[in-house]
């Protein structure tokens, strides 16, 4: 039976979001810092308990 | 010889795609070191766990999407009752660990008001000229399937549009979340969402009884044909109970390691404004990014953002379930034609959108919402229902089967 993909696209793709990702890493603050610069903000731990969703909303009763 | 061809037979017909394993199992290997290297062990879990909850929804087929419209067009509720075991004994672990009162563990809980309505209305729409959910579409992409890629794209595009409008739809009427822990206890909240759950399943026998006579309990089937074990584990189609099993762990997992309940929706509109970001456009501008967890999210690398490393954990997982049972990108073969990419496209669309205003998807607001005993997540269930009826009704006219 005939491949239902070609081989090169599947690995074009997947190089391309692994590009993408590491693009984004190579600029981030964690990767400053694990380069040895002290004075930047990471943020390995992002929970927000003060948010009223997970998605960082506020409270509707917080709002004006 | 005839021995030979015999013992030579499962092995063929077992047909592993080995190019897709390899793949997918370089992928997991090359991300999973560069998750060790620059980031946190608890994050190489967390992805890790998405591999599993990825394995899970493809072998299990846990589409929420197909399972609502069967109820609707066939009357069959298998899929659905499945859904409901699945809140059920999820919300039997989770609600006592979140009910502890231990620090750093935050639920699904979420404002209720117009936003949440509208946004789970909209959704259910979405769901169903999509062809998926939050976690359906995520899963889908990762074994192959083109239409769905359309989808995310369209998904990730509406949530970037939701994130926009999300404070407009905040200032209308709404009230702070509710949370059943702290209205009924750990106990109560737990009775509770039992008794409405079986009122629910209830309804869905009856509509099942009522049109077939009987009710099909595939939701309790513990073996899927006469396949080993071993091989049902690796190549699918497992039964309900597997996956039921597989996502209520790994939903537990994710709250204990990531302190957080599993979401799939955040990362869509990260990645987004990330895009975004990186042409110059000012995301600090728009409200929505400058509240403390997008801004952080936002500033700082996807390899830190749990929902992304678990995103990334779980198209992988599906990529590699797909490559275990030789059917990855089989959904492609029949390529879609004008109105079903039109389908993707609006569906998508509406999927982010709406995922943003709803605080969530079937994953982030429903599961882990009635997982977390909010309120919110079935509020979110029964607008996104009625969204996915009317769905229903307009796929036809999408040339999408019923």
């Amino acid at each position: 039976m005939q491949a239902a993909y070609k081989r090169s696209s599947v690995i074009l793709v997947m190089l391309a979001i692994l590009a993408l990702i590491l693009a984004d890493h190579l600029h981030s603050p964690t990767f400053a810092f694990n380069m040895g610069q002290g004075n930047v903000e990471t943020t390995l731990m992002q929970r927000d308990g003060a948010a009223c969703a997970p998605c960082g909303a506020p409270c509707p009763s917080s709002r004006d | 010889m005839s021995q030979a061809s015999t013992l030579q037979a499962p092995e063929r017909a077992w047909g592993i795609d080995r190019f897709v394993v390899g793949v997918a199992l370089a992928g997991l290997a090359i991300l999973g070191a560069l998750i060790w290297l620059e980031t946190a062990p608890f994050l190489l879990a967390l992805f890790g766990v998405g591999t599993l909850l990825g394995g899970a929804l493809y072998h299990g087929a846990f589409g929420f999407t197909a399972g609502w419209r069967n109820l609707v067009t066939k009357k069959r509720g298998a899929a659905m009752r499945a859904q409901l075991l699945l809140f059920a004994l999820t919300s039997l672990l989770i609600v006592p660990i979140l009910g502890s009162g231990q620090e750093g563990l935050i639920g699904a809980v979420a404002p209720v008001g117009t936003s949440l309505v509208v946004g789970a209305f909209l959704f259910g729409v979405g769901m169903q000229l999509g062809g998926g959910c939050g976690s359906g579409t995520l899963f889908t992409v990762g074994a192959g399937n083109l239409r769905m890629v359309v989808t995310l794209i369209f998904f990730i595009v509406g949530s970037v549009i939701g994130t926009l409008h999300l404070p407009w739809w905040l200032d209308r009427p709404g009230v702070d979340p509710v949370s059943l822990i702290e209205g009924f206890g750990v106990p109560g909240a737990i009775l509770l969402q039992f008794a409405a759950l079986g009122v629910i399943a209830l309804w869905i026998d009856r509509v099942e009884r009522k049109a077939h006579g009987q009710v099909e309990r595939d939701e309790w089937k513990i073996r899927n044909g006469d396949k080993g074990i071993l091989r049902t584990l690796l190549t699918g189609r497992w039964p309900f109970t597997w996956a039921i099993v597989a996502l209520a762990v790994g939903s537990v997992l994710t709250l204990v390691i990531g302190g957080t309940t599993w979401g799939i929706t955040f990362a869509f509109a990260l990645w987004g404004a990330k895009a975004l970001q990186a042409v110059g456009v000012d995301m600090s501008q728009f409200e929505f990014w400058t509240w403390d967890y997008p801004a952080m999210a936002l500033a700082d690398s996807v390899l830190v953002n749990v929902t992304s490393v678990m995103n990334f954990g779980l198209l992988l997982g599906a990529m590699l379930a797909a490559g275990l049972a030789n059917r990855f990108n089989e959904a492609s073969r029949k390529r879609p034609e004008g109105r079903q990419l039109l389908a993707a496209v609006i569906g998508g669309l509406l999927l982010g959108y709406g995922a943003r205003l709803a605080f969530g998807c079937n994953i982030g607001a429903l599961f882990s919402g009635i997982a977390s005993a909010s309120l919110h997540g079935w509020i979110w269930f029964a607008a996104a229902f009625v969204g996915s009826l009317l769905g229903v009704w307009l796929r036809p006219w999408f040339r999408l089967p019923n």
